[in-house]
Formats: C-alpha cells, structure tokens, sequence
C-alpha cells in the first residue's frame, strides 16, 4: 500500500520541479514523472482491488524477464516483423506506382477510384477467413494481411498528393516540355514524396496493429500469438500486458526510423510550408 | 517603338469561363502588338483578366476567340522558347539551385550545361548556393532562380505574372533594377503583368492599362525615359498621373 504511493508522491515532485525546467528538462522530465505516476496508480489500484488475476507492476516486469530469457520473444518478434516487413514493402511497390498513375491520369482515376474507395473501408481483420483460404495458417495469409491494410492508405495517400500538385509546378512542367516517364520521374514522384512519406507512416502504424490482430485470430506465432498463448496457458496475464508493452515500444522504434525519410533535403520543403 | 519588328501578336482576344452556367467576360477583344526586344508592362486592377491573357500568350490557356502570335506562329500550346515565371515559385523545392536551373538544358551535353548555367547562376548572382535547396534561400533569391532557370534556354520571350509581388517593398526595387540590368544584357521580349502603377513605370517602355472587369485596353502609354529613372522627376510624375487617370482612380488621396 505504501511503496505506490511514495511512488506516486515523488513522481509528482519530480513533475513539479521538471514544468519549472528549461524545455530539455521538460521534454525528459515531465514524460518521465506522469509515465511513473501512471505505474504508481496502476499497483494502487491492484493493491486495492486485490486482483489474482490482473498482474501488477512488478510481476509484470517479471514477466518480462521471463519472456526475454524463454527465447520465445526474439522468435515472435522476428515472425511479426517479417511479415510486417515484407507486406509493407509489397504494398508500397504496387502502391506508390499505381496511385501516381491513378492520381495524375484523370480517365484511370475515373475508372479506378470507386473500386479502390470501395474495397478501402473493409477492416484487413474481415480478409483474414479468406486470407488463411488462400495460403494456410501461416506468413503468407500474414504478409497478404498486411499488404492489404497497408495497399489503401498508400494509394489513396500517393493519389491525392498527386492530385495535389500546385498549378505552378504542372506548368513549369509543361513549359519546359516534359512528358512521360521524365515528367513522373522529375515532377510528378519528387512533388508528392512528401505525402507519400507521410501515408507510408501512417500505413507502416496500421500494419502493426493489423499484424497483432491477424497473429491473434489465424496464425501460430508471432506477438499477437504470444498474447493469445499466454492468455489460454493458464490466464498468464503477466506476460499479456508484457507482450502488450513490448509490442508498443517495436512501434515507437518502427515509427522513429521511417521518420528518418522525412529528413532528406528533397523532401523536407513539404513538411515546412503547410 | 515603331521601327521594331513585331513579335507577339495579339488580334481581338476574348476570353470567357463558364461559372456555374453563367458565363463569365474575362477579357473583351484585345488588340496588342509587341516589338522584338521590348518590355511591356499590363497594368491594371485585380480580377481585370491580364493574367488571364497571359497564360493565354504562354500557352496554358485557350481564348474563347481571336488569336495570338508570336513570329507568325500560332500560339496553342507552351513552348520552352518563350518562359514564364510565376509569382509563386514555379521552381522545384525538391531540387537544388543548379538542378533547378539546368533543367531546360536537359538535352544538353553536361559540358554545354555546366557552361550555359554557371554563366546564368553569376548573372543573377547565385553564385555559391549551386548546392542549395529553395527552401534555405529568400523569397527574393527564389525568384532569382526562377529568372535563371527562365534565361538559361534563352527565350525569345519573358512572361512575368507579378514575379515580385510575394516580396517586401526593398528586395522588389532591387530585383526590378536587376530585372532591367539582365534584360539589357540579353534583350528577350518581357510582358510583364503587375497592379503597381511604380513598378510599371520604373519598367515599361510601354504600358498597356487595363480597365476593370470584363478587361479590354484602356490606353498604352509609352515611357521614353532612359535607365535608371529617377523616381524624383517631374516626367515621372506626369506619367504618373496619366496611368492613375487611364485606371479611373485619383492618385489624390
């Protein structure tokens, strides 16, 4: 009973002095104090509730500890992130071509928008019966999973940032008459690269949560299996809310290196002016 | 003016849009001749169709009647002999200072392009930033390298919609006496669309005024003062007052 809320108080403190800080002090500080007031109000609530079932702090880092030296966790993470991987890069390869054709060639965008906003809106967790018809339980119906909940938001993305390029660049173009494969290649892809960055980060944050979902339902391995696993063998909740945890800190870190792209020289004009 | 050849050819331009099944009178039958080599302002109020008519004459747009030529040719489409530059930078953020500039001399050999865009980059004195991207440079620079990337194939004609219109008051005087030191360096024919009576008169050898909406040319006054024109003058003024009486509002304020 006492230990969270020592926690609690001097987390808070802690919050205190950091919003008097310099904003570097702040920017560590302050996430740092609420994070741990966050944990201390977690165990206050375990204590007094007095759950057998929900693990409290400490048992979950225990559990951690489990996972990391049963060796499953290096097995599942790398299973979620192949097929994470691969489904985001099929996506992008057929995505990125096809909404710059479908943005820029009004007759295509007429002929292919209804059927892309129509398959859009259906969840990929509704695909994943068909998914496992077509290739079994397994990182095919994974990766076909994937590439799906990450094909729309990638073409629809590069379709708009398409057919949002300003007038004045479209006449430059046409002044300095270029046409075809020199106009895609030194007008149409670089002007909307700046959005199709943005989609590809939003698509790979989709791919993430699908893949946990999809690993949950129809596959046997990976981290959403993990999760599932652990609830079946013997309510082990602990090791849920720690597979929980370690699932979003691999998203924290896959969002962090695509952020990388945004910093080149040829796309960062996109990310200032708007 | 008279003993020039004509160059642009404008004959009873009308151009209309349709708005919402209304149809809108943009421009009335314009008639305008522009000599080889000369820089003519069109000066009139927002919404008058000037720019209308030049994007008409660059090729992007279509008139709804009439013609425009340009050496006896019939202009339908944009053409890299006669370039336009844009108030809002038409160049490339996504590409340096010198891709943006080279970017007409693509079919070139890099030998001849490198020869064409340095010369260029020192005329509009850039030198040193080849390597940086637009986003770093002023807005004054930007258009310095919308100017370049303009007269590195050199054009026979220089569409200028309000190419200094985004700038502050100081940075547009001294691109207007740049504009002028590089027109007389290279003498490409310039129509050059602008609502600031000073910055047609401190230009012009000729303005063409607009009336408001639907356009149709008030007057062409010609201005026979040589560069640099002083501000201060008593022509100055006079001319002055003749554009602010063409436009039908008083310079009394």
């Amino acid at each position: 009973m006492t230990t969270p809320l020592i926690v609690i108080a001097v987390a808070a403190l802690c919050f205190l002095i950091g919003t008097r800080g310099s904003a570097r002090v702040q920017n560590i500080l302050l996430p740092l104090s609420v994070t741990a007031i966050l944990v201390g109000l977690w165990d206050l609530a375990c204590v007094l509730t007095d759950t057998q079932v929900f693990p409290t702090p400490a048992k979950t880092w225990a559990a951690f500890g489990e996972i990391v030296e049963s060796e499953r966790l290096w097995g599942d993470t790398v299973a979620s992130l192949f097929r994470v991987t691969w489904g985001f890069l099929l996506a992008a390869a057929v995505g990125i071509p096809l909404g710059l054709v479908v943005g820029w060639s009004t007759r295509t965008f007429r002929a292919l928008n209804p059927i892309i906003q129509g398959l859009r809106p259906i969840s990929p967790i509704a695909w994943i019966p068909i998914a496992i018809l077509w290739f079994g339980i397994g990182d095919g119906a994974g990766i076909f999973l994937i590439f799906l909940s990450s094909f729309f938001p990638i073409t629809v993305g590069t379709m708009a940032a398409v057919r949002n390029i300003s007038l004045v660049h479209q006449r430059s173009a046409m002044n300095f008459q270029m046409t075809g494969l020199e106009l895609f290649r030194r007008v149409v892809f670089p002007a909307s690269l700046p959005q199709i960055i943005t989609s590809l980060r939003i698509s790979l944050g989709v791919a993430w949560l699908v893949i946990v979902a999809a690993e949950m339902v129809g596959m046997d391995s990976g981290l959403g299996y993990l999760i599932n696993d652990a609830r079946n063998a013997g309510s082990r909740y602990d090791l849920v809310v720690a597979t929980m945890i370690i699932i979003g800190l691999i998203g924290i870190v896959l969002d962090l290196l695509i952020r990388q792209l945004e910093k080149f020289d040829e796309v960062r004009w996109g990310y200032v002016n708007r | 003016m008279s003993e020039r050849t004509p160059k642009v050819i404008f004959e009873n331009v009308s151009k209309s849009f349709d708005v919402k099944g209304d149809k809108l009178e943009v421009l009335e039958s314009i008639d305008l001749t522009v000599g080889e080599g000369e820089l003519v302002c069109l000066l009139g109020p927002s919404g008058c169709g000037k720019s209308t008519l030049l994007n008409i004459a660059g090729g992007f747009e279509q008139p709804s009647s009439g013609t425009i030529k340009i050496d006896g040719e019939l202009i339908t489409a944009p053409d890299p002999r006669r370039v336009f530059v844009f108030q809002e930078y038409g160049i490339f953020p996504w590409a340096s200072v010198w891709d943006n500039v080279v970017l007409g001399l693509r079919h070139l050999s890099k030998d001849k392009q490198y020869e064409i865009a340095s010369e260029i980059i020192d005329l509009v004195g850039l030198s040193g930033f080849e390597k940086t991207y637009p986003m770093a440079l002023s807005g004054g620079m930007k258009q310095r390298v919308e100017v370049a990337r303009a007269l590195a194939v050199s054009p026979d004609v220089l569409y200028m919609d309000e190419p200094f219109g985004a700038l502050d008051s100081l940075t547009r005087l001294t691109m207007r006496s740049e504009l002028i030191r590089i027109w007389k360096d290279r003498k490409p024919t310039i129509l050059f669309v602008t609502h600031d009576v000073d910055e047609a008169i401190q230009l012009a050898e000729r303005v063409v005024v607009f009336t408001g909406r639907p356009g149709s040319i008030a007057g062409v006054i010609p201005i026979d003062l040589e560069h640099p024109r002083d501000l201060g003058s008593a022509q100055y003024g006079v001319i002055k007052n003749k554009l602010y009486e063409l436009l039908g509002v008083s310079h009394l304020i």
